[in-house]
């Protein structure tokens, strides 16, 4: 059921249609410092995708354009979304990761663990959110391709299951011979829903080829999976504890109270004698 | 009265309440009835109405991409409203986005035509500005700014001022631009008879020897480098004359320098063109023809290039109005035009002109009526063929297209040597000149009764104002290469006047069909 979208990198022909569709869907603003097209296209709060210009050598040892869309990968299993304890952060079984501001706190936790550096904060603002792609999640919902899929010209960026997207790659590779053999996604830090082949090597490319294939809350989860028990021990450990010094403090008090009662016995009788001499004072 | 100001002066804790509660109560209230910097409809996370954000086009396309280095044309991102306009015209009218194979290599294929600066419905693709530049100069006292107008914007031009397409507003445009403070003000007719003349004997001399025929003529920029693009087997073909506006520039630089004695690195040489592709041309590296005859190599022929529109917008900017003016006549040393070079602005013009001159050239005589009516190159038609009689030659075929796609069908059978034409004119764009990528936009891009109207006071300059109708007849054309030039095809006329063509084929892969 996990959707995907194919990235055929030597297919873009750097048009920037994406990113402008990306803006006119979600209804995000134009920010003359950042660029969402060209060589300085940098994500921002405003920029959810860009297309990055690259210079390469092709294959004939030639200078070439190639043209990097960048955008939240959305991980089939998300360092965001484990970071995230307020649960602002949702992976959507369609396969789109999906924030709901109204739950966010603000603690921007998701940005330290993406480890693709995607999330943005909106800095400028008085009560900011976190803003990154959602995969059009309302699009895919209701059975649509995302507005950037729909909108390439040239067929450059795919959507579809995302097993089918992988074995579609693989005809892709294995038809022809120019794109370099792997596929960016399947397997980097436990696979993306967002696939990229190329013709040329990804660390050219800009991207960060040594993430590993282990999925990122399979590190914590390794150490923080005891934590429910290591909680139900150290709760049954301080009750006990409680019961403990609960009890004991019981036993003190009560002896305290059976000395204190003797200790007012004799007390009472010297004053009851007192003042039997005072009223035959009185009296004489 | 003392204690009353005591009592206003001070904030007491209730009063100050009472002002944080009614900031906090507007805001609210401000907020709740709308008004906000958001867009209406939300953020994108939050479903609007019917889950469809309210400002998303009804058809998305996509859109053609643009080198942010394209010296002809840039693109404004907030504008665009990915309609596909663009995509459409530059796939299906001028046939090269989609015309070759991906990757691209370190080049986006673009031959600056600027239909799709014409085309589009929001203005978001325009062509680079040169306004602030050409400003700059002609506020500088130590430069003398000379500025050329081409054919084609003569009858364009009122269109920005509310004037019907097709107004003649050749005077008031001199008006106007003496009056930008421009030092001189040529008429582009001018070079474009040098063209003609040229050209004609380059043809006469191919028909000579009768080797590589048919001679191409060269004057458009967009379709030379189109044919440097996907033709480059057939650049021999091309003539070798530069297009009028390089020559007026060389000339300016040279000749004109000369004439009124102002050195040539003083001299900004200035052009309004219907046509984003001049900005181009002016700047490929061998357009400095002036300045290698001069020793510095830096000297371009031409500066800068305005389009109509921009030229409309600096009048604007000046408050300008050009229905105000009085006509005023081009300066004289190039201001002289005939017929022939006027009519370059319409599609078929420049092989009429060109016949025109070529009977002159082969029998010494003025061409008959026919010649000087030669209708079967003019109108709309895609492509159109026409048979002359040039006496001493026999018949000349010769063919006429515009707008890229019919110069692939022409091309295509010229590659594959079956042609029985002698001498083709290619333009660029759909009309010619007068539907140039940097004319006055229209309600309508496509829209011909504009064109037939421009073309229309095109041939109506040509065959009623102009007293002079073959460009042999241009006294001042005479004058300079008596004085300069010497004789068409000369030494200094060759450098001058003539240039050559790069094999663009290694900046892309051109798809196979």
């Amino acid at each position: 059921m996990t959707k995907g979208i194919l990235v055929d990198i030597p297919k873009c022909i750097g048009c920037g249609s994406c990113t402008v569709a990306c803006k006119l869907w979600n209804q995000v603003d134009f920010d003359d410092r950042y660029p969402s097209s060209g060589k300085e296209a940098v994500l921002s709060d405003k920029n959810w995708t860009i297309i990055v210009s690259c210079e390469v050598i092709d294959k004939e040892s030639r200078p070439a354009w190639r043209f990097i869309k960048q955008q939240c990968l959305h991980c089939q299993q998300p360092a965001c979304v484990s970071a995230c304890f307020s649960k602002a952060l949702q992976k959507n079984s369609d396969g789109a990761v999906v924030y709901y501001p109204h739950l966010c706190v603000g603690c921007r936790y998701c940005m330290v663990a993406c480890p693709f550096d995607i999330p943005r904060y909106e800095w400028d603002k008085t009560f900011p959110l976190v803003t990154k792609c959602q995969m059009c999640s309302i699009r895919i919902s209701q059975g649509e391709a995302p507005v950037c899929v729909m909108v390439c010209p040239t067929g450059a960026i795919e959507f579809d299951e995302r097993d089918s997207l992988l074995k579609k790659a693989q005809a892709k590779m294995n038809k022809d011979s120019n794109y370099i053999r792997g596929i960016y996604g399947e397997k980097e830090v436990g696979g993306t829903g967002w696939l990229y082949i190329s013709d040329i090597a990804f660390d050219q490319l800009g991207f960060k080829t040594n993430l590993g294939s282990d999925s990122l809350p399979i590190y914590s989860h390794n150490y923080l999976k005891y934590i429910p028990g290591i909680a139900v021990i150290w709760g049954m450990v301080l009750t006990v504890l409680y019961y403990y010094s609960k009890r004991k403090k019981e036993l003190l008090t009560k002896n305290q109270e059976l000395e204190d009662s003797s200790d007012n016995k004799q007390e009472k009788e010297v004053i009851r004698e007192k003042s039997f001499e005072t009223s035959k004072d009185k009296h004489n | 009265m003392g204690i009353f100001t005591e009592k206003t002066s001070t904030l007491s804790r209730r009063k100050f309440f009472k002002l944080l509660g009614g900031i906090g109560m507007t805001g609210a209230a401000a907020s709740i009835s709308g008004c906000t910097t958001e867009a209406v409809g939300g953020k994108g996370w939050i479903p609007g109405q019917y889950q469809v954000p309210g400002n998303w086009p009804v058809k998305v396309k996509g859109r053609i991409p643009i080198d942010p280095q394209n010296p002809s044309i840039v693109r404004d991102d907030q504008k665009c409203i990915l309609c596909g306009q663009c995509l459409d015209v530059c796939e299906k009218v001028q046939t090269v986005y989609g015309y070759y194979d991906l990757p691209i290599k370190k080049d986006i294929t673009c031959v600056h035509c600027g239909q799709c600066a014409l085309w589009c419905p929001t203005a978001s693709i325009k062509e680079r500005d040169d306004i602030q530049s050409v400003l700059r100069v002609l506020d500088d006292s130590n430069m003398h700014v000379i500025i050329q107008t081409a054919p084609a914007t003569r009858v364009s031009l009122g269109e920005e001022f509310g004037l019907p397409p097709g107004s003649i507003v050749e005077g008031q445009q001199v008006a106007a631009l003496k009056k930008l403070g421009f030092d001189s003000v040529f008429d582009t007719n001018f070079s474009a008879d040098i063209t003609i003349l040229e050209e004609a004997a380059e043809l006469l001399n191919r028909l000579e020897q009768s080797n590589i025929l048919p001679q191409f003529t060269s004057c458009c920029p967009g379709w030379v480098k189109f044919c440097e693009y996907y033709y480059p087997d057939l650049l021999s073909h091309l003539s070798s004359v530069k297009s009028p506006q390089q020559i007026l520039g060389a000339l300016a630089k040279t000749y004109y320098s000369e004439r009124v004695g102002i050195a040539p690195e003083n001299i900004v040489s200035v052009a309004v063109m219907p046509c984003t592709a001049k900005k181009f041309e002016c700047q490929r590296p061998e357009m400095n023809s002036a300045g290698r005859i001069i020793g510095n190599p830096r000297i371009r022929d031409v500066d800068f290039i305005l389009t109509t529109r921009e030229l409309a917008s600096l009048m604007k900017l000046r408050k300008i109005d050009l229905n105000g003016l009085d006509n005023e006549a081009y300066d004289q040393l190039m201001g002289e035009s005939s017929g022939a070079g006027v009519i370059f602005g319409a599609t078929g013009g420049v092989m009429e002109a060109a016949v025109r001159s070529l009977y002159f050239l082969v029998s010494k005589q003025r061409p008959p009526e026919q010649l000087l009516e030669l209708n079967a190159v003019r109108g709309l038609d895609g492509v159109k063929e026409a048979e002359v009689i040039i006496p001493g030659k026999g018949s000349l075929k010769v063919a006429v297209c515009h707008g890229l796609k019919n110069a692939r069908m022409i091309l295509e059978k010229v590659r594959a040597g079956n042609s029985p034409w002698s001498f083709i004119e290619f333009m660029g764009c759909a009309g010619g000149c007068i539907g140039g990528g940097g004319q006055p936009r229209t309600s309508l891009a496509s829209a011909d009764e504009v064109r037939r109207a421009r073309m229309a006071s095109l041939y109506n300059l040509d065959g009623r104002v102009y007293r002079k109708r073959a460009s042999f007849e241009n006294q001042k054309v005479q004058n300079l290469y008596k004085e300069y030039l010497g004789h068409p095809g000369s030494e200094l006329a060759e450098t001058l006047l003539h240039t050559h063509y790069i094999d663009r084929a290694k900046d892309l892969t051109i798809r196979k069909k």
